[in-house]
């Protein structure tokens, strides 16, 4: 028998902080959900930990790795609990990160508002020295001027700086004798390079986006120290993983010089976890779809990987307008967040339209049916209504739900207004939300060249399983796949990632300006970064890296992110061209290829848990309610019962539950278990 | 189904946020494929959806104002041109006619007819469903380069009437050879038209796919319910104002060839649920490229209603009818053939401040001080670099706008129009200049209770060993942004080409090796007293280097300007 070998993932969200428990020896999964604390969200995942220890004494010497991921980077940003920091760059370029790209987010909206730069304007200075954009010197920095500065920002209170300098993507000297100033003049300062955190072109991305990594850093420094130190007080000599918003898994000791890689690391796991089961499953492309209380998340996962890109933003006026943020440039997983979820509130607006969400009841007051205060009616209101929930799930969970309230709620602000049947208003809602969340996977699939109707969907989240089936017969979808354990799906997913860096560095050039010999040169140099990222995570496990290049026609914008096989020009532009006419049909062939950025991913080979079936069931507990079926509009009988008792296929209309999830099959919808755990439903006819 | 009637309005809901989205897939996938800077950064473009007829059902979340209120003219002139008899799968329109179009030639209107049943059997067939409409800046179209002096249309690059660019899938070729021969950069130039093309296989595919979704034969019943249901919320929004008439008078520094001032005169009388708009009285027409279209001027009234009273307003068809217009034919605001227009918007963004300020005198809740923000400032750079290659490339920043009655106007944004600022590294890229320095103006917003916006300064130097012309588009050299109620205007603009003088108004110049080049661009105007300003906000804005210590003091009559 091989020794027991823990791997734990733990998920810190805004309400739970999830964990999985993992035993690499038998498969074994165990999850566990203990409530997140915000103030100090060391003591909810040491509480968590605790908690298993007690459970599985032999955790403190098996445990192997612990992968963690964490919304403290994104709430320090939004709440603006970030360090007293400073910025230093090109003298005459103090505003770069206030006046941003000087567009609205909103044509008609005239009154619109951005958001406050982390560092107001007194604390960016400017000082001499000037890179031209072809990386040569035009004027050194001047280095007294430099320490004169850097010492007075210490001596008032700042502890941190980032340092911006106009084209320093494509020479970082400056910022480097910045760097070299400051570790004599102010040795307690900590400093953020542009030239580090984001070698790219566009001095309003890369400026912000460091400004950002200066602004958390210290947060997450100390957040670490804390977490290291609560481990190792209990006997636990297991390095600390993170998970970082492009999917890969690095050390804190990685994670604590980039921290503004970390801020999506949450989502990123039900992303890989995902991949990993439409995989297992047979589906190489699938969408994950994930729904809970205040918004809905969706991503494409084409080939069996996942999606990435560095148009992430963060801090949103207007947390579903696109621009109203400010960039955070880092590779971050490319998925959509609409303002859809259970909490979600509907309401008919100025104009007479049936609105539902982004406004949201959140957990406080709540729906209306939860009888915490709440009078507006929302998603979760409509589906107890429409018979999609049962009040006996919530009992568990302490919540007694009430149908009259939700049904007040519902004829008082949509059914009236509207002049139409109280229960037919529950069932607009549910249409609404679903086509708004249909309608956002639509054309962020457009975006990403994604084919629907040949992927699969991956639903989980408290409310993807209910909305499933729905969504994907708005997007032509033909199968879903629901996956046991729904709820803490996105915690399993961490323990699938593998330690991954990618390293890049602006390179703008035509290629029939450069020779295969410079190409090698740079790609060699990013990938030496990379592996040694990596092996600081992984030591001696086997890596493999992939060279990526951020590829475009001459005189265009916006830049493909194309995988190539080898640093030869000739191959680069075959991959682009072939990777342009998938997307947008067509390709030129007349026209020069340029390359924008570069960029190697080493990522190591290690295996990840597999699906095993968590329990069985022996508990019929199969009944029957009533619910509404959109095609009779009307409240039919459907079959109920667990999850975990399901053992042969079962057609619509049926309502599954598992814990805090349901599962609704269509009349028309046929599904069946895995014999590993998970319910796959396929679509038949649609809708009538 | 029983329940048809009950649940139309949710149906009716449902296939119109479809048709948005269809518009807005259109318009990313044009983004992502263009190549003129002023597509693909600046965002200089409109996408748009019309039933067999050419009533217009939904525009792209993203466009500028003044291309989206111009496409519905543009489909009406080519069904005139190409009745639907004669248009068959494959083909591609295209036009940009500034009188049909958005008023300059630039702004280039590729359309495709989209059939709902495309002919499988060989049989010529399918039913003419709609038209996809793209409306996109591209990077030239001939003429004279940056024709600020321009005198008549022709200066202005090359015109085309409504023809066929495809003939059922077959590439005119004399047309685009004639566009080749006829354009600057022609690569890029062609690039984007293909670009636009292939945004249209997105869009032919959405429409379908939404007429298959819903089983609906033809979009014209749903044309005339978006139609219909938008031109009720748009008036109702109306009926929000208090009725009653109002004058606005607003200058321009431009002059006409006698030195008078520009004048834009608006009458404006709020009815029942409508608006009329009578601009009796505004200039003639000037041989000078700033004459806006009517279909611009119609997208600049209709667009401070909709943004004072109901942004988020679905735009098409139906929200047109509401504001009536009355625009004397031959003036600056509906000029006659061939009047030049290629700077219009030098002149139209003044529409806006003139209707706000005529809403202001009914409504003075929703009035707001005069922005720095127009004119649009865009700077043209031409030439060939030391290595033989050419170059065009533009820049633009824009000023400040004005301030609310409850709030400060926001420094350096672009308003009423809505493109993206130009990366000074990229331009670094393009163009064989150096910014020097990019920062905001202090003491340029006009002072307030609430203050104005602030303008920004730019200083460049030229790098290239030949000459390099430069058209200068800016404005508010001598006519800064006025405030109200009490509040200053805004610092006024600058450009300034060596130790020249600096120019009273836009124009070309050559700029040498060494040469610099100074924009300050101008402030929004302040909202009400600056005495009566917090003084927290003062001090903040002392702290932040928006106002100056002397400012502080004398203007907004700070004690003094200790900061702790």
């Amino acid at each position: 028998m091989s020794p027991t070998e823990y791997r734990i993932g733990c998920d810190i969200g805004g309400s739970f902080t999830d964990f999985i428990l993992y035993d690499a020896s038998t498969g074994a999964v165990v999850t566990l959900k203990v409530a997140t604390t915000p103030d100090a969200p060391e003591q909810g995942l040491t509480a968590g930990i605790d908690h298993l220890a007690r459970q599985h004494a032999a955790l403190p010497t098996s445990l192997k790795t612990l992968i963690h991921g964490t919304t403290l980077v994104i709430n320090a940003i939004l709440e603006r609990k970030g360090a007293r920091t400073a910025l230093l760059t090109t003298a005459g370029f103090r505003d770069v990160i206030e006046t941003r790209r000087e567009i609205r987010y909103d044509i008609y909206d005239i009154r619109q508002i951005f958001p406050t730069p982390v560092i107001p304007r007194n604390l960016r200075i400017g000082v001499a020295g000037r890179i031209a954009s072809d990386g040569t010197e035009i004027q050194p920095p001047d280095p007294c001027e430099v320490k004169t500065v850097l010492r007075r920002l210490a001596d008032d209170g700042i502890e941190s700086v980032a340092v911006c300098f106009i084209n320093s993507y494509a020479n970082p000297d400056h910022e480097r004798q910045i760097a070299a100033i400051a570790e004599q003049a102010a040795p307690f300062l900590s400093l953020s390079l542009s030239s580090e955190v984001l070698p790219e072109v566009r001095e309003f991305e890369r400026f912000s986006t460091t400004a950002l990594n200066a602004y958390v850093k210290q947060k997450v420094d100390r957040y670490l120290a804390g977490v290291e130190d609560a481990l190792a007080s209990r006997g636990f000599s297991v390095p600390l993983y993170l998970m970082q918003s492009g999917g890969g898994i690095v050390t804190a000791l990685t994670a604590r010089h980039s921290p503004v890689r970390l801020a999506e690391s949450g989502p990123v796991g039900g992303v890989l976890a995902t991949r990993d089961l439409a995989r297992l499953a047979g589906y190489p492309d699938a969408l994950a779809f994930d729904m809970g209380g205040t918004t809905a998340k969706a991503c494409l996962i084409r080939k069996g990987e996942m999606p990435v890109t560095s148009h992430y933003e963060v801090d949103r006026v207007h947390r579903f307008k696109r621009g109203s943020g400010t960039p955070l440039a880092v590779p971050t997983v490319d998925l959509i967040e609409i303002g859809a979820g259970g909490g979600s509130i509907a309401r008919i607006d100025d104009l007479g339209r049936l609105r539902v969400g982004p406004d949201s009841a959140a957990a406080d007051p709540g729906p209306a049916c939860f009888g915490r205060g709440g009078v507006l009616p929302t998603v979760t209101d409509a589906n107890l209504l429409l018979g999609y929930l049962d009040p006996a799930d919530f009992v568990a969970s302490g919540i007694v739900l009430d149908p009259n309230a939700a049904y007040t709620a519902v004829q008082r602000s949509i059914a009236d207004p509207l002049g139409i049947p109280v229960l037919q208003a529950a069932a607009a809602i549910i249409e609404i939300v679903n086509e708004s969340m249909s309608q956002a996977a639509r054309i962020y699939s457009a975006e990403n060249a994604g084919d629907l109707s040949a992927s699969v969907m991956v639903a989980f989240g408290g409310g993807g399983p209910l909305h499933a089936v729905d969504v994907a017969r708005k997007l032509k979808m033909p199968r879903v796949i629901v996956p046991e354990a729904a709820g803490v799906f996105s915690a399993l997913g961490f323990l699938m990632a593998a330690p991954r860096y990618e390293t890049s560095r602006s390179y703008p050039r035509r290629l029939d300006q450069i020779t295969d010999d410079m190409l090698t040169g740079i790609f060699d140099e990013l990938r030496l970064q990379a592996e040694a990222v990596v092996a600081g995570a992984a030591p001696g496990a086997p890596q493999s890296h992939s060279l990526l290049a951020d590829l475009r026609y001459v005189g265009q914008g916006h830049q493909l992110r194309v995988r190539i096989e080898q640093s030869e020009r000739r191959i680069i532009a075959d991959a682009f061209r072939r990777d342009y006419f998938d997307i947008y049909g067509y390709c030129c062939d007349d026209i020069n290829i340029e390359i924008v950025t570069l960029r190697v991913e080493a990522c190591a080979d290690l295996p990840g848990p597999a699906f095993r079936p968590l329990s069985h069931s022996d508990e019929p507990a199969e009944g029957e309610r009533l619910a509404w079926d959109d095609a009779a509009g009307a409240m039919i009988p459907h079959r109920t019962l667990e999850f975990a008792a399901i053992r042969a296929p079962l057609e619509g209309p049926a309502l599954v539950s598992q814990r805090g999830a349901v599962v609704r099959i269509a009349r028309g919808c046929r599904a069946l278990r895995h014999d590993r755990g998970w319910l796959e439903i396929t679509m038949e006819a649609g809708p009538s | 189904m029983t329940t048809s009637d009950v649940i139309d309005p949710i149906r009716l809901q449902v296939i119109w946020s479809r048709l948005i989205s269809v518009a807005d897939e259109i318009a990313t996938t044009l983004e992502r494929t263009a190549f003129s800077l002023i597509v693909r950064d600046n965002k200089d473009y409109a996408c748009a959806l019309y039933d067999a007829r050419g009533v217009m059902l939904a525009q792209s979340s993203q466009c500028t104002p003044g291309q989206a209120g111009s496409t519905p003219t543009v489909i009406a002139a080519m069904l005139n041109s190409y009745p639907a008899d004669v248009l068959t799968e494959g083909d591609v329109l295209i036009c940009n006619d500034p009188w049909i179009g958005a008023g300059h030639a630039p702004d280039v209107f590729i359309a495709v007819p989209v059939f709902r049943h495309a002919p499988s059997d060989g049989v010529s067939g399918g039913t003419l469903a709609g038209f996809a409409c793209t409306c996109a800046h591209q990077a030239d179209m001939g003429g004279r380069l940056g024709a600020v002096d321009a005198r008549d249309v022709y200066e202005e690059g090359v015109i085309i009437p409504v023809s066929k660019l495809h003939r059922g899938g077959e590439r005119n070729e004399e047309l685009y050879r004639l566009l080749a021969r006829n354009v600057r950069m022609s690569e890029k130039v062609l690039g984007d038209i293909d670009a636009q093309i292939a945004a249209f296989r997105v869009g032919a595919r959405g429409i379908r796919q939404v007429m298959d979704d819903f089983d609906l034969k033809t979009l014209t019943d749903i044309a005339d319910q978006i139609t219909a249901r938008t031109e009720d919320m748009f008036r109702s929004a109306l009926r929000r104002l208090p009725r009653g008439r109002s004058d606005a008078e607003v200058f321009h520094e431009l002059r006409d060839p006698d030195g008078n001032r520009l004048r834009i005169r608006l009458s404006m009388t709020v009815g029942e649920g409508e608006v009329h708009l009578d601009f009796t009285g505004t200039s003639p027409q000037v041989p000078m490229p700033v004459n806006a279209v009517l279909n611009i001027t119609r997208s600049y009234c209709i667009f401070p209603f909709v943004a004072t009273l109901c942004p988020e307003l679905p735009m098409n068809a139906g929200a047109f009818s509401p504001i009536v217009l009355c625009v004397p034919e031959g003036s600056i605001l509906n000029p006659l053939y061939p009047a030049p227009g290629m700077y219009r918007s030098l002149l139209s963004y003044f529409v806006v401040e003139a209707v706000m300020s005529a809403l202001y005198q009914i409504a003075p809740d929703l009035g707001m001080a005069a922005s720095g923000t127009y004119p649009l400032w865009i700077e043209k750079f031409a030439g060939t670099r030391d290595d033989g290659t050419e170059f065009l490339s533009h820049y633009n920043a824009q000023g400040g706008q004005g301030a609310f009655r409850d709030r400060d106007g926001v420094s350096a944004v672009v308003f009423p129009g809505n493109i993206a600022t130009t990366s000074v590294e990229l331009f670094e890229l393009e163009a064989p200049y150096r910014v020097l320095s990019r920062e905001l103006r202090q003491d340029s917003g006009g002072a307030g209770r609430f203050r104005g916006g602030l303008g920004q300064d730019t200083v460049m130097l030229c790098l290239n060993r030949t000459p390099v012309q430069v058209a200068f588009g800016g404005g508010r050299f001598a006519e800064p942004a006025q405030g109200r109620e009490g509040g200053l205007p805004g610092a006024p603009g600058v450009i300034c080409i060596r130790d020249d003088q600096p120019l009273t108004m836009s124009g070309r110049d050559m700029m040498q090796y060494g040469d610099i080049v100074r924009f300050s661009q101008p402030g929004g105007g302040g909202f009400g007293d600056p005495r009566t300003r917090a003084p927290e906000a003062v001090a903040r804005d002392l702290a932040l280097g928006y106002i100056s210590a002397g400012a502080a003091i004398q203007v907004y009559g700070a004690a003094s300007t200790e900061t702790d």
